[in-house]
Formats: structure tokens, C-alpha cells, sequence
């Protein structure tokens, strides 16, 4: 299939991206690597007579450490942050979820922003993000504004940047002391295809009990789903009664639909295996640490 | 075997080094001046009336050459708007109505396939929905929706000559095999054992997707570019429906990539030749992926199997099967009798009753798909086998091996079986998964358990295949024959056969591609019977050169004809290598000149013998039989219902290898596509609209999904007739791959799945049944 021709526009600052897609507003869309879109496009299901290159924008695709956490660039790609030194010492779950995405000629291409920005509800990093309380820096016509990752995703394929702005980074804080994070990503039929769900873990201890749980999931509702409600796991030990307790928690806040990688009942029973192991994983993880 | 030369050995593929290197050619690199694209509408509805086309701001634009609507095809004279290989029930272009969603309306040629693409947006079709029916079982009911209201028989194959128009049905075919008395053996039995399984569409995703290239030469003669599986029923097909001369006719068919059954018959060359024909310009369509899912599917198959047992052995069996063809009859009725003839299985069964339904639904089309729907059948009758061992208390290995037919033994259809090693097959697949040792015991949530599974196909009989070998003066050969190299090792074995008959090496033989100028006509390439037609043809002309040859060095040397033989580019006396001629000394000899060829022909063409309408008893219903077993160890995730194979042992009687490494690849390239197959694949539909037809959402087994260990066994059983022994080798490691993956599942954790794709969620979803609670989520690993 082919792309109705449109034309490629080139801007060198955000603050000229912003204007063009206002100039054009719904015959303009921004592209970041274009994994996503481009195939949209050549299916002709969408169709815009302007694409806005952010990759000709020069600085957005930085990775750096900063004081309280790590900044990730809308234009990084996937590999890049697979890869990042910084990243895989920092946030090693970080760079686990986004290992995890397509294959790597994907991640090669494919954008950090265009990711967050796409909102598809079984992506593999907006849970690793969630659970690590990641902030979103965005720029529009009214300026700039921070968006917590918890409020970014409004629906499928929906999130709460408005017409003309733009994903600027991702701010990721550093993890708190003696915590330990894991992202499970589990594909029910081919290892190769989309998640059936994926689950994100972060455990704190102290003095040998848990001082604070946070858990997240793909692939379960509409957007990524960060769990609330966990802070009475706050001085108890990980036992059965409390993994019940986590577990029914979490059964109220996800809403699973049924589709390829399967029925709501069997994505219920799953949240149900994959939340176990990731907290046994963490669990035996912090003991031996 | 014994004095031979390079016929056993395992050399590498002629065609590997030109693919590895990107060298080959392949139709969708061929460009040509001016060439025109395709682009295809396609009809949103599964059933519906067209009530109007406005096509005329399409045909404005700018570059496009042409945009056609089946309406206008059927007002042409002289061309049948409609062709197949059974019934001639598929129309070009949809002519007054659409039978699936994705069935081809409007085609556009214009001078880039963007401006084509374009040029569809601009296409406003009307359509009246019309009541549809997808289901399969439901389409055989008298109240079902008709997707057809007439059956037109299309007469192009000999062993479908007995297909006939049917009534207000949608059953297109049905075959009937009876065989004892069946009701007497179920009244009599102990036990009888009554299952319906089912395997879903899925689709073959060749590497290459269907694309061809049609033009006009200097003489006005019909050029076509295909990548086809049967380039001479392309040319018999095109000539049918457009009344164009066979002479007239080019076509020609360069390296395949892939087939699978996908590329059988006739698929885009007669949308492409007609838009070469209106336009005088060369047009080119190659399909999407996307395109290709719409195309063409493996057959989704229904079946209920009844099984009597008396004093702890099989005594009856009762099959019928539904074969949903889709909205166009393809190949299907084909299948549905040379495969539902098999659907008992390869077993002593005295009493046997089989109905095998093919039947049209509002769905994709189904045809070919390696295997050629034995699979399917076997999924049936072997995993009620394994269920009936089990239930029974017998050993399942034995209880398959105790009534496996030996050489000589009738089939169902009444045929002796010959060259048919399903016992050596069964008991090495035993042993190399070490069937009889005790299984290790669960580990947290991981259970292990193995599985047999054993089944049978017949090659299609009669087919036909023609060679021609042309010996140059140097000694080298070509080798003029339509098998289409896909990837299978044709060319490599084709090679073989003629160098080791005329005593030459391999790289002395060169393989023309097909060309329906200059290669003989074959029946397909498919079926596993090129190594035995084609190269039975291959050698048989050889053989007539050789002979030729022996003549003149037996004149020359005063020896007998018959204690000559070839070898080394020589003829010489048998143990006296010293004593004989050159092939061009001998060339010299016999025509004074260098400047020649010695050219022969031969035609490879079984038959079979007429069988029973209503009984389905042949004397002979089949050239030969591949017997297939495929052994597999499996670890099951009790609770997520994730199977993880650890082990696949793919067991085939090839007959005598030409080539032992391509035999076992064949084996395991075709068992690991089952492996998909058997685990996720299928094709799903919403109300007749597929919902996964793409890449992004239908996943094939890659390399993350192989066992931790796979093998191929070749048993080598050889055919009295074969070429040097050989049988073929294409499908049969694809056999009996999904009911053995099943068989070690119920193995390792008690429950059966009777409906294709094994996914996890229905062995979590039996599990949980079985145990009648949730399962139990408490026993996490750590």
C-alpha cells in the first residue's frame, strides 16, 4: 500500500513545529519515528496533507541523568534507551520495558514520545513508567506545562495534550532506596507478538517489611492502569493475606476487554499470575539484596 | 544403494548461492517501460447485492489508464468472466454481486500504484446488503443463506472430472467412502467414542506475496510473469477464458518465494491479462499483505468422528467432515475428496463410513495449503485415537501400532498399500522421544508430558509431468521441465536425478525455469510430487539419451549395449572405465560435428482407477502414500495454560532420499509451521469481516517460538517405481504435528483440546473446568 502524497515539513524549533501544526491544525501531524503512523497512513486510514518532522529539530533526543532522576528526550529512541548507560544503571526496569517493544528495527526507529503520545493500552513502557512516577514536559501554543504520567492517558489512543502541543521528555525520578522494580511482559500465543498484558512492579522495604508497593499494567483497559489504594500494604509483611488483599484491589481497577490475546476472564486470571510472580520476583530479590 | 554416483547425497542447493546473495530474480523485480500498477476496491460486505458503480472521477485522473468493473468484463465477447479449477465460479471482477469481504470490484491501472490507490478513493460503489452465512455447519442447513445460486463444473483436471453441477446447495462436493457394515459393528461394540474437532482458516504467508506481470510482445502474444505454483494451468486457464490460442501464450515462472499451496492455479493472471489487453501496456499487480490474507486460506474444517470399539481394537468408524471452501469453490472439492478419503486413517478398520461435505460460506477462499487438507483430517482421527488409547487403558503407541496396515494390506478404498513404513514411522518416533520412559515429575508449575501422533497421505493421481533433456556436445545438459523451484530443492534434485542417469556431474546440469514456450506441461508443483513425476520424466529422458549414446559406443567398440554404463562424462564397459568414449567423441561418432544436441522427451503419468461414487472403493486410488509420525514433548504452565515445546521429532517414509538434507529440512520446515498452526495461528472473522489480516496482528511461529530441540528422522521405505526409490517429501513433516502437541498436553496435564489454535487460554480455561474451581493461583513459584 502506498501514502497519498503530502508534504514534509521541516521546522527547527519546537516553538516553529507548534506554530505550523496550529497554522494547519487538522491537516498536520507531527512524526517522531513513524513506526506507527506510516503504517496508519499506508493503510490510508489516517491521511494528512502535512507531516511535522521532529526529527529535524536538533536536542530532543537526549538522555540525561539529572540531580533527582533521569530526562528522556521525546526523539530518544527505543534503543537508545534500551541501551543507555545511564538508564539500565538508574531505572534498569526502565530499559527492560522498552527492550521489550516490536523487534529492533522497531526500537531502532521508534520514538519515546511516539509512544506515550500514541496511547495504545498494552505498551510496554507507560507501566515501567507509571510505577516510577515519570512527568511529562509538553509545549503548545499556551506555553509550557508538566503533565504527570498518571494523568496523561484520557482513553484509547487518547492522552491530555491538546491540539498543537507537543511531548517535549519524560522526566523519570530516581527510584527510592532499598527498592527494587520489575517489568513482566507476557505474550500468550507467539513470542513475538503484542502482549497479552504486561506488569509493572516497584517494592520498598524497610527494617524487613514493605514500605510501599506501586504497581501498573498494559494491556488491561483502555490506557495503562496505575493501581491506587496500596498504601495499606505500608509495615506488612508480603503474605497471603496481603497478596489477596493487593490482589482484589487490583481486579476492581482494571476493566479488560476481550480481543486476540484473549477473553476478560482469561486477562483477569493472568493480571492475577504475572502480579504474584512479579511481587515474589521483587520480594526474594530485596531479601537476597 | 549401491554405484551411485551423487543420487543419496546431501549436496547444497544450486539456487542457495543466487538467494543468499540477492541475486535471484523474482517476478516483483522485473520492470519494464511504461509498466502500469494495480490496484484492487474491495467489497466491504460479505454478501451483497452491487445496485451501481460511479467509477467516472476515478477515470478522470490524471495517469490512470483504466478503471474496470466486473459488469463491464461480463459484457466482453469472447471472455468468461469467471474461471477456477473446479467450478468456473469465480468472476474476475465481481459481476452483480460480492460473496466475502474482500472480494475484488473495481481493478485500476494507472502509471504508479499511489495514483492507482488514489484513484479507488475516488470509486463510490452501492451496495445491497444481502443475508450471509459463515458458518460452515450452518451453511449445509435448508434455511442457510445460498452464496451461490448456480454450479458451473470447470473440467480443466482429469481426477475432477466427476464434479458435477449441483442443486440449490451450498455442498459443492461431496464424497462418499462405505465399507462394511458400520451399523452392525456400532451395534455390536463395547465402547463407542463420539468427538467433533475443528481447525480454524489460517493463512500461508509466503515470504513473496502474489504478484504478476502481463504484457504484450512484438507479436501481440500474451507474455505473463507469474509467481505461480502451475505455470501450464495458467496458460490453460488464460486460454480458456480468453479464447486465446495456447501458442499465443508465454508464461513464465522464475524463483518462487514460497508457496505453500497459495500460488496454485490461477489467483491474479486473468484480472492482469485483461488489463494488459485493454491497455496494450505492460501491468503489473503485486498484492499487499494485507491483500494476500484476503486472498487465499487454508481450508477451516469441521469434523465429527465416530469410533466402535470391540475387545479393545478399533472396529468402525464413522467421519464426516466439512470443509468450509469460502466464497469460492478454489480447489476445494479436490480436498475434500483426496483428503476425505483418508479421514479414518491409516488403520485396519473393516467397517468405514465417510461423508466429506465441501461446502461455500461468505468467507475468504480456501484451497491448497501444504498438506492439502490431511492435516486437518488428521487432527481428528488421530487425537480420537490417542483419547480412545487413553480412556481405554491401552498403550497409545500400541494401540496405533497394532492396526497399522503393512505392505500389501487394503485401504479403506479398497486399495493395497504399498511403500508405506507408517510402522517404521510410529516406532522411531516412539524411540527417539523415549516414549517408554517414565515421565519426570511436575516442578512448581510446570508439568511435562509427550505425544505420538501418526497419519497418512495419498499423492494426487492421476497428474502428469514432461521433461525434456537436452545433452550438448560438452557434455552438459539442460533440463527442460515446469516444476517451479520454491524453495523446496526441485532444482537441486531435478539436477541429481539427470546427472546421476547420464553419468555427469551436478554442475554439468542446468535447470531450466519454467517457460510454458519450451517446458512440458505439469500437472502442479505441489502435492510432494515433483521428485517422483518430474523427476521419474527427468530421468526417463536421460535415460533415452543414454541409451542413444550406449548405441553408438556399442557400434564403435563392439560391446554390448547393455553392459555399458555412464559415469564421469563417459560411457564405458561396466568395471573397465578405460574402455569407452567421451561424450563428445561419441557426438563426433554419430553426427561428424560437435555442433548438436541429442534431445529426448518423457512424460511421468500415473493413473488411477476409477473409483465408486457412492463407495469410494478404487483399486487403485493413489500412486503412493507418505506416511508421517511426529513425536513431542511439551511443558505445560498450569497457571497461565502456556504449552512450551522442548521437544519435536518429525518422522517421514520419503522413500529413497535423492538428497538426505533436503529431505529432513522438508520435514522440519514443514513442521514448524505447524508448530504455529498448532499453537496461536487462525484467521479470526467478525460477522465475515477478518479482523487479524495483517502481520501486526496474525503471527507465524518465528525463531523465539522453536523447541528447545527439533529433529527430523527420514525413514527410507523406497517406491518400486520411484526415481532411484524416491517418493517426495513437501508435506509430509506437516502432517501430524497438531494432534501430537495435543496428545503429549492431555499427557502432561489431563485435558483435551479438540479445537485448533492451542492456545493458553483454553488449556487454562480446561484446567480450570476440570478442576472445577479457579485454579488454584496460591502456588507461585518462588
Amino acid at each position: 500500500m502506498t501514502i497519498r502524497s503530502f508534504d514534509l515539513l521541516q521546522p527547527r524549533s519546537l516553538a516553529e513545529a507548534i506554530t505550523l501544526l496550529v497554522q494547519h491544525g487538522e491537516d498536520a501531524r507531527a512524526i517522531g519515528g513513524g513506526t506507527t503512523l506510516i503504517i496508519l497512513m499506508k493503510q490510508r486510514a489516517l491521511q494528512y496533507r502535512y507531516l511535522v518532522d521532529l526529527q529535524s529539530i536538533p536536542g530532543l533526543n537526549q538522555i540525561s541523568k539529572e540531580p533527582e532522576g533521569v530526562r528522556i528526550g521525546a526523539l530518544a529512541t527505543h534503543r537508545s534507551v534500551e541501551l543507555s548507560p545511564v538508564i539500565r544503571e538508574a531505572l534498569p526496569v526502565v530499559a527492560e520495558a522498552f527492550s521489550r517493544v516490536g523487534n529492533v528495527r522497531v526500537r531502532q526507529t521508534a520514538s519515546v514520545g511516539g509512544n506515550l503520545a500514541h496511547a495504545d493500552y498494552r505498551l510496554d513502557p507507560p507501566p515501567a513508567l507509571l510505577i516510577l512516577g515519570a512527568e511529562i514536559s509538553a509545549m503548545g501554543p499556551n506555553g509550557a506545562r508538566k503533565i504527570p504520567l498518571k494523568d496523561f492517558f484520557r482513553g484509547m489512543y487518547e492522552t491530555a495534550l491538546e491540539p498543537g502541543e507537543l511531548l517535549v521528555d519524560v522526566k523519570i525520578p530516581s527510584m527510592p532506596a532499598k527498592s527494587k522494580a520489575v517489568y513482566l511482559r507476557y505474550s500468550a500465543m507467539s513470542a513475538n507478538d503484542w502482549p497479552c498484558l504486561g506488569v509493572a512492579a516497584m517494592v520498598t522495604r524497610e527494617n524487613g517489611r514493605c514500605k510501599e508497593l506501586r504497581l501498573a499494567l498494559g494491556g488491561v483497559a483502555a490506557t495503562p492502569v496505575l493501581v491506587n489504594g496500596l498504601t495499606f500494604v505500608k509495615d506488612q509483611l508480603l503474605d497471603e493475606d496481603v497478596m489477596q488483599q493487593i490482589l482484589a484491589v487490583v481486579d476492581e481497577q482494571i476493566s479488560p476487554f476481550s480481543d486476540l490475546r484473549g477473553s476478560e476472564w482469561y486477562k483477569r486470571q493472568m493480571t492475577q499470575v504475572f502480579i504474584r510472580r512479579a511481587i515474589a520476583q521483587l520480594d526474594s530479590q530485596l531479601i537476597e539484596g | 544403494m549401491a554405484n551411485l554416483a551423487i543420487v543419496g547425497q546431501s549436496v547444497y542447493r544450486t539456487d542457495a548461492n543466487p538467494k543468499v546473495t540477492g541475486r535471484a530474480l523474482h517476478v516483483g523485480n522485473i520492470e519494464m517501460p511504461g509498466m502500469l500498477h494495480v490496484a484492487v476496491l474491495r467489497s466491504p460486505y460479505p454478501h451483497a447485492r452491487i445496485r451501481h458503480i460511479d467509477k467516472s472521477r476515478a477515470e478522470a485522473l490524471a495517469g490512470v489508464a483504466v478503471v474496470l468493473t466486473g459488469a463491464e468484463i461480463a459484457k466482453m465477447p469472447a471472455v468468461d468472466a469467471h474461471f477456477g479449477p473446479a467450478f468456473r465460479d469465480q468472476p474476475i471482477l465481481a459481476v452483480e454481486k460480492v460473496c466475502y469481504a474482500g472480494d475484488p470490484v473495481v481493478a485500476v491501472a494507472a502509471v504508479d500504484k499511489r495514483l492507482a490507490e488514489d484513484a479507488l478513493q475516488l470509486v463510490e460503489v452501492d451496495y445491497e446488503p444481502l443475508p450471509a452465512v459463515f458458518d460452515v455447519l450452518e451453511a449445509v442447513t435448508p434455511e442457510s443463506a445460498l452464496v451461490h445460486e448456480q454450479h458451473r463444473p470447470a473440467k480443466a483436471f482429469a481426477d475432477l472430472a466427476h464434479v458435477q453441477a449441483g442443486r440449490q446447495s451450498n455442498i459443492c462436493y461431496h464424497f462418499k467412502l462405505r465399507t462394511g457394515d458400520v451399523e452392525r459393528a456400532f451395534a455390536e461394540a463395547d465402547r463407542v467414542f463420539e468427538d467433533t474437532f475443528s481447525s480454524p482458516a489460517a493463512q500461508h504467508v509466503p515470504m513473496e506475496p502474489h504478484v504478476t506481470l502481463v504484457y504484450l510482445d512484438e507479436h501481440e502474444r500474451l507474455n505473463v510473469w507469474t509467481a505461480s505454483q502451475s505455470p501450464s494451468y495458467v496458460r490453460t486457464e488464460l486460454s480458456a477464458t480468453f479464447g486465446i490460442p495456447m501458442n499465443r501464450i508465454r508464461v513464465r515462472v522464475p524463483y518462487l518465494g514460497g508457496g505453500y499451496g497459495a500460488k496454485l492455479y490461477a489467483k491474479l493472471e486473468p484480472l492482469v491479462t485483461i488489463l494488459a489487453l485493454i491497455t496494450k501496456k505492460p501491468v503489473r499487480y503485486a498484492l499487499t499483505r494485507e491483500e494476500e490474507f484476503l486472498t487465499i486460506t487454508k481450508h477451516k474444517v469441521v469434523t465429527r468422528i465416530q469410533t466402535a470399539i470391540k475387545d479393545g481394537t478399533v472396529t468402525a468408524r464413522k467421519c464426516e467432515v466439512y470443509w468450509d471452501t469460502g466464497a469460492y469453490a478454489e480447489i476445494g472439492p479436490r480436498i475434500g475428496h483426496k483428503s476425505g478419503y483418508t479421514s479414518a486413517g491409516p488403520y485396519r478398520i473393516p467397517n468405514v463410513c465417510i461423508d466429506s461435505y465441501c461446502v461455500y460460506t461468505n468467507r475468504v477462499p480456501a484451497g491448497a495449503f501444504r498438506g492439502f487438507g490431511v492435516p486437518q483430517v488428521i487432527w481428528a482421527y488421530d487425537s480420537q485415537t490417542d483419547m480412545i488409547a487413553r480412556a481405554i487403558g491401552a498403550d497409545p503407541v500400541e494401540f496405533r501400532l497394532k492396526p497399522a496396515l503393512d505392505e500389501g494390506e487394503p485401504f479403506a478404498t479398497g486399495t493395497i498399500v504399498r511403500s508405506f513404513g507408517i510402522k517404521e514411522a510410529i516406532r522411531e518416533a516412539a524411540q527417539a522421544i523415549e516414549w517408554s520412559k517414565p515421565r519426570a515429575a511436575p516442578s512448581g508449575t510446570k508439568s511435562r508430558g509427550k505425544g505420538i501422533a501418526a497419519g497418512v497421505k495419498a499423492v494426487l493421481t492421476p497428474s502428469i509431468s514432461g521433461a525434456i533433456v537436452i545433452l550438448n556436445a560438452d557434455g552438459t545438459a539442460n533440463v527442460l521441465s515446469s516444476t517451479v523451484e520454491m524453495g523446496q530443492g526441485s532444482e537441486t534434485t531435478m539436477g541429481q536425478i539427470v546427472a546421476e542417469e547420464l553419468g555427469i556431474s551436478l554442475e554439468q546440469v542446468h535447470i531450466v525455469q519454467p517457460d510454458t514456450d519450451a517446458t512440458p506441461y505439469d500437472t502442479i508443483t505441489a502435492g510432494s510430487r515433483s521428485t517422483y513425476h518430474m523427476g521419474n520424466a527427468a530421468r526417463s529422458a536421460a535415460a533415452k539419451i543414454k541409451a542413444e549414446l550406449c548405441e553408438v559406443v556399442a557400434a564403435r567398440l563392439e560391446v554390448a549395449a547393455d553392459d555399458l554404463v555412464a559415469g564421469k562424462g563417459r560411457i564405458f564397459v561396466r568395471g573397465m572405465e578405460e574402455r569407452g568414449m567421451t561424450v563428445g567423441e561419441i557426438f563426433l561418432a554419430k553426427f561428424g560435428s560437435l555442433g548438436t544436441t541429442l534431445a529426448a522427451e518423457a512424460v511421468c503419468q500415473p493413473a488411477a482407477s476409477h473409483m465408486d461414487p457412492e463407495t469410494g472403493q478404487s483399486e487403485k486410488c493413489t500412486e503412493y502414500w507418505f506416511p508421517s509420525a511426529t513425536a513431542a514433548e511439551v511443558e505445560v504452565d498450569t497457571e497461565t495454560g502456556q504449552v512450551k515445546v522442548l521437544q519435536l521429532v518429525s518422522v517421514g517414509d520419503t522413500g529413497t532420499s535423492i538428497n538426505p538434507r533436503h529431505c529432513e529440512q522438508q520435514l522440519l520446515g514443514a513442521a514448524l509451521t505447524h508448530l504455529g498452526l498448532t499453537l496461536f495461528e487462525e484467521m479470526v472473522f467478525d460477522e465475515g469481516q477478518l479482523v487479524n489480516g495483517s502481520l501486526l496482528d496474525y503471527q507465524i511461529a518465528s525463531f523465539k517460538d522453536m523447541p528447545e530441540s527439533v529433529r527430523p528422522i527420514v525413514v527410507q521405505v523406497p517406491h518400486e517405481d520411484g526415481p532411484f526409490g524416491a517418493k517426495g517429501a513437501g508435506e509430509t513433516g506437516a502432517l501430524t504435528v497438531a494432534p501430537a502437541i495435543a496428545n503429549a498436553i492431555e499427557d502432561a496435564v489431563g485435558v483435551r483440546i479438540c479445537d485448533l489454535p492451542i492456545t493458553a487460554e483454553k488449556i487454562l480455561r480446561a484446567l480450570t473446568d476440570k478442576e472445577g474451581t479457579a485454579v488454584s493461583i496460591g502456588s507461585t513459584t518462588s
